[in-house]
């Protein structure tokens, strides 16, 4: 199973990401009276741009974006997938560490290329990032702490084996605050400061072209898998689905069922957060911050509380 | 060989040092390379022989006892190993200052006494080590003079008040129990009220608090870490001031006993708690001001306030866990701390100065060497998986959520991902970015600077990938101190909660890392662009200075400033300024008149024949 | 719409996703920018081409030019179509750009836009509607299909000559050549 997991899970991810990006980009229009690109357009940039011929400004500049990549890819393989997981080492908190490769390789890329631009970029990210993780790291404290343990898998199949969605209560509230958050663990439009393409020219990734920019968009797509990912394996029960399969246990049908209910349990999320991103303009990178930390914090300490006292 | 002549050697070698260098430089430095060399041989051939000898018998009716076990093995070859380190890089970085055979004199004297203080056996030689190494360090930490004289005069002040602190412990100690040896107290204190272990506890906790720099008494250490000689700050920052952690380690475990330590405190307060919270406060505050810092050296000893907290978190729970977190965190800590120092020390010496962090930039094409030491400390420092802290934090943190300290560990968190914004700036605006046409032929990093760094940003990653290493004595220590052993192999923890396995981290981020490249190079190869090539709207990129340096985290900054006022350090200020005002008051008494001091003597006796009359005390 | 022809897709998915993925760099010099608006939002909806204006030439694959080029802006084109990766293909829209338009004897407007950089299309009109936008990008798709859309490879072929042109109009450059210009093919131009 593992070995399995390893070679198909970044695959699944990576494809089923660049879909949620083309997916993403024609309910935008949608949502704006526009026909919008087809599904598959993600591919067609990617392609094009691996097509291109990039521009580089050192090997620093080259590790940088390759870190990145890689560091998603393997943060991908601690996430169940239905029944899918590679990795399990370290649990949650190697999970937390390891999602900051992505971002972190982006920073180190983007500042060797010496464009400012990229730069201001790069601090707004770090920022935002500050920003969130207070309320994320709050949200995933009650997780550990309800289910006492600190491995995902673990955690997954407690949900799965009450067979409800969410297996507990208590993590209605934490919920909830991640709910809020996801937008900007995605980077989606209230929270599009990083890459704010009107003023700072698309911020860390003003220097990428070509090749660079083929593996940006590989690693953003990762990215807003496993942020999603995260949500549904966390508080909506990974590939489980109310004892629905439990007639079949035992076959390899299982396995293949539970990632398409996975998946379609990821469409749902990223179909209401997009009503978000479409209607919303961009907040400031203080608005943001004040409002990240203001509702999403209050609600994830409230639930952090409840769980605390309980246990 | 004894411990006597390992001491001596240390010693002896300091003051040889000293008086070599008034024959010949050369002499000097080979003497001092030779003596932190040999010493590192020495303690390390001490590995797993536990050893005992008394130094000298009948002090004031005392005997002075060395030992070595499991913990001052680890402390020593830590001690020893990074002051080589340091006396190496100092060649190269002291070459052009003065006075030098007075500073390789303290420095080794300094690595003496701390060798002295982690195997000395009984109060009195850890005592008499710790005022030496307090000393010595407020001789070098004023070697700059101008600024350096006044955090001297900080660090010293604080440090006295604990060394007095310590003091009346140990008198304390040895009135109520007739010995100071730290085996013989620890089976006699277990009879020992609660409450004068409390006190106890409290008096030394000051002490090493102080050293440590637990947040309310932090305040020598920042001014300290900046003013100091770089490589001296290295030795600073990496074991000299976790001399407070194992003075933690051997006041809570060593004399008092964890039994008894968890067992003090009522409700909702006990003295582990207390300090566990201190801990956190100390991660999170400090972390949050290195933030704003603009001076490299600055912003580094904030870290190092910051880091230490989570040591004493480690260690706060005594559980065995927790311990080797504690401890492990000790060892990264210095690795990666000494790491940064010399690698700031590197740019400041090529740059001739200049550490301010938003005049710099771009010096990564230019000091590759320091460059790799920096950013392999900055992983160490945040913690990225595959680098040594990221172990010991997560010992840290595993310990924190399995005991069921959700907040505790939340404040842990929390201080990692401020970590990352301030280590991120002092990268990029020392190394990344636009390299300013004055930095273009900027001295090379010496031999002598370059091989330092390497060795530790190879310890770094030999930690990271291999925790089992230093984990194996970590636990021996453990069974010392009489908790259950840790289930270590080489590649990490297996417990019964969540594993931590590296091999496999370390497999798949190579494995993926290879596709990855893979896929880059077989792709189209992409054209070498100069700095000046830079998308700027189709503008000409200016030439003198083109990098996003200053305010880097402005609109946070504008957020928080008034918040991140170290209170604590205006408070200590507002005392003296009292105390001075006071004193100067007080001398206004000396008028120069006679006929005052007379009438003074003439009411200070009035007063007494007043006293003894009411309630006739004499 | 041959986007679901597979077989051309098999045979060079390069050439095939330059066509149908175009990142624009808007140039917008003067009043044809106007125009962009209408074309890449609700009314017209560019994407669904798969146009999408990005902000760094580096990302890009097609340059526009709406509008009249005067002399100082001449120089960030050039330089912004040198920071553009290959293939990369020029649209000038509009007038203007191909003589001068309505600015033809004004002694501070580029009348021909083709001397300092190739151009791969003009779409004329003074200004050209989006519909006018659109069937200059089906015209592209032909070139690029056709393998004549080939205005980075002239730029690269020619560049002594292009670099001399600049050269005459502005002296010396602010940044070094883009590709190596010998010494003695200079002297005979």
């Amino acid at each position: 199973m593992n070995i399995v997991a390893l070679i198909v899970s970044p695959l699944i991810a990576l494809i089923t990401g660049l879909f949620f990006l083309g997916l993403s980009r024609k309910i935008s229009a949608r949502i704006h009276w526009r026909y919008g690109p087809p599904v598959y357009q993600p591919f067609i940039d990617v392609m094009r741009a691996f097509s291109q011929k990039s521009i580089t400004h050192g090997n620093f500049f080259d590790f940088g974006i390759i870190l990145s990549l890689t560091g998603t890819i393997v943060l991908v393989l601690f996430l169940p997938i239905g029944g899918l997981w590679a990795l399990n080492t370290g649990g949650l908190i190697m999970f937390l560490y390891l999602m900051l490769l992505g971002p972190f390789g982006i920073a180190l890329s983007g500042a060797a290329a010496a464009n400012p631009n990229s730069s201001i970029g790069i601090s707004r990210n770090f920022l935002l990032a500050l920003a969130y993780e207070v309320p994320l790291l709050l949200i995933l404290l009650a997780v550990m702490t309800d289910y006492n343990t600190i491995s995902l898998v673990e955690i997954v199949e407690k949900q799965a084996a009450t067979g409800m969605a969410i297996s507990s209560w208590r993590l209605v509230i934490p919920g909830i605050a991640y709910f809020l958050i996801l937008p900007a663990i995605l980077g989606l439009r209230p929270f599009e400061i990083t890459g704010a393409v009107q003023e700072i020219a698309s911020g860390p990734i003003a220097e990428f072209g070509g090749k660079h920019m083929a593996f940006y968009t590989l690693q953003h797509a990762l990215q807003t898998f496993v942020g999603i990912a995260l949500f549904v394996d966390i508080f909506l029960g990974g590939g489980t689905l109310f004892g629905l399969l439990n007639s079949l246990a035992g076959t390899v049908w299982v396995d293949i069922l539970e990632i398409f209910i996975f998946l379609l349990k990821m469409v749902l999320v990223l179909f209401i957060g997009l009503f978000v991103n479409a209607v919303y303009p961009r907040f400031r990178i203080e608005q943001a911050m004040q409002y990240l930390w203001k509702w999403p914090t209050l609600i994830a300490f409230v639930g952090l509380v409840i769980v605390a006292i309980i246990n | 060989m004894s411990l006597e002549i390992l001491l001596a050697i240390a010693y002896g070698g300091a003051f040889l040092t000293y008086f070599s260098g008034k024959i010949s430089q050369g002499l000097r430095d080979g003497a001092a390379v030779l003596l932190s060399l040999g010493t590192v041989l020495i303690v390390s051939s001490f590995y797993n022989v536990p050893a005992a000898s008394v130094l000298y018998e009948g002090f004031l009716g005392l005997s002075l006892v060395l030992r070595m076990n499991s913990l001052a093995w680890f402390f020593a070859i830590a001690i020893v190993s990074f002051n080589a380190l340091c006396v190496i890089y100092s060649l190269a970085y002291m070459k052009d200052r003065n006075e030098k055979d007075y500073y390789y004199f303290m420095l080794l004297l300094i690595n003496a006494a701390m060798l002295t203080i982690v195997l000395s056996g009984d109060l009195v030689t850890f005592f008499i080590a710790w005022e030496i190494m307090s000393w010595a360090t407020f001789l070098l930490i004023s070697y700059n003079r101008n600024g350096a004289l006044q955090a001297g005069i900080k660090y010293i002040v604080l440090s006295l008040i604990g060394s007095m602190c310590m003091l009346i412990g140990i008198l304390s100690v040895y009135t109520s129990f007739n010995t100071l040896n730290i085996s013989e107290l620890s089976g006699q204190l277990t009879t020992a009220s609660a409450g004068y272990k409390l006190f106890l506890l409290i008096i030394f906790s000051i002490t090493f608090g102080i050293k440590n720099a637990v947040m309310p008494l932090h305040t020598w250490l920042p001014d300290a870490y900046t003013e100091s000689p770089t490589p001296f700050s290295a030795v600073l920052s990496g074991m000299l001031t976790r001399m407070g952690v194992y003075g933690f380690l051997v006041i809570l475990f060593g004399i008092v006993g964890i039994k008894s330590v968890l067992t003090l405190g009522s409700g909702f307060i006990s003295y582990t708690k207390t300090m566990a919270w201190l801990g956190a406060i100390t991660i999170v505050i400090p972390t949050f001001i290195a933030m704003l810092q603009n001076d490299a050296k600055k912003l580094l000893a904030w870290h190092g306030i910051g880091q230490g907290g989570y040591m004493i978190l480690g260690i706060a729970f005594g559980t065995s866990l927790g311990m080797a977190g504690g401890i492990f965190h000790t060892l990264n800590h210095a690795i990666y701390i000494v790491l940064l120092f010399l690698s700031v020390g590197a740019v400041e010496y090529s740059t001739s100065g200049i550490r301010d962090l938003n005049s710099l930039g771009g010096l990564f094409k230019k000091m590759p060497i320091a460059f790799l030491g920096g950013f392999l400390g900055i992983s160490g420092l945040i913690g990225v998986p595959l680098t040594n802290g990221f172990v010991s934090k997560w010992l840290i943190y595993k310990t924190l959520i399995l005991e069921n300290a959700p907040f505790l560990a939340f404040a842990a968190l929390l201080g990692t991902w401020g970590t990352i914004l301030s280590v991120y700036k002092f990268l990029h605006n020392l190394y990344l970015g636009q390299i300013p046409e004055k930095h273009k032929n900027i001295k090379k990093t010496p031999l002598a600077m370059q091989v330092p760094i390497v060795i530790l940003s190879f310890a770094i990653i030999l930690f990271g990938i291999m925790p089992g290493l230093p984990l194996k004595v970590i636990n021996s220590i453990n069974v010392a101190f009489g908790f259950s052993p840790l289930d270590v192999n080489l590649w990490g923890v297996v417990s019964e909660a969540g594993t931590l396995n590296m091999l496999n981290i370390f497999t798949a981020l190579i494995v993926f890392g290879a596709i990855v490249w893979g896929i880059f190079r077989i792709s189209r190869p992409a054209t070498l662009t100069d700095q000046y090539d830079n998308y700027a709207a189709g503008a000409a990129i200016p030439k003198d200075k083109y990098h996003y340096t200053v305010e880097y985290y402005a609109p946070f900054y504008r957020m928080v400033k008034p918040f991140l006022k170290d209170i604590f350090d205006l408070l200590y200020q507002k005392v003296a300024r009292a105390n001075d005002f006071l004193c100067d008051n007080i001398r206004k008494i000396y008028t120069g008149y006679v006929g005052n001091y007379v009438m003074y003597i003439v009411f200070f006796m009035a007063f007494l024949i007043f006293i003894q009359l009411k309630w006739s005390v004499f | 719409m041959d986007r679901n022809q597979i077989s051309k897709w098999l045979k060079n998915p390069g050439k095939m996703a330059h066509k149908y993925s175009f990142h624009v760099v808007y140039f917008c010099t003067g009043c044809g920018i106007i125009e962009i608006p209408p074309s890449i939002t609700t009314r017209w909806d560019a994407e669904r081409f798969g146009i999408i204006p990005v902000a760094t030439p580096r990302q890009a694959n097609l340059f526009l030019i709406t509008g009249y080029v005067s002399t100082k802006t001449l120089k960030a084109i050039i330089r912004t179509y040198e920071q553009m990766p290959e293939p990369k293909y020029t649209v000038a829209f509009g007038s203007c750009p191909i003589n001068g338009g309505m600015y033809y004897d004004s002694y501070n407007t580029i009348t021909s836009l083709d001397k300092y950089i190739p151009v791969d299309g003009y779409i004329a009109g003074c200004m050209p509607r989006p519909e006018a936008v659109f069937i200059g990008v089906t015209h592209l798709w032909k070139l690029i299909d056709m393998d004549k859309a080939d205005g980075y490879k002239r730029y690269r072929e020619d560049y002594v000559h292009y670099r001399a042109n600049q050269e005459q109009l502005y002296g010396q450059m602010d940044w070094p050549p883009l590709f190596p210009v010998e010494k003695k093919e200079q002297a005979n131009l």
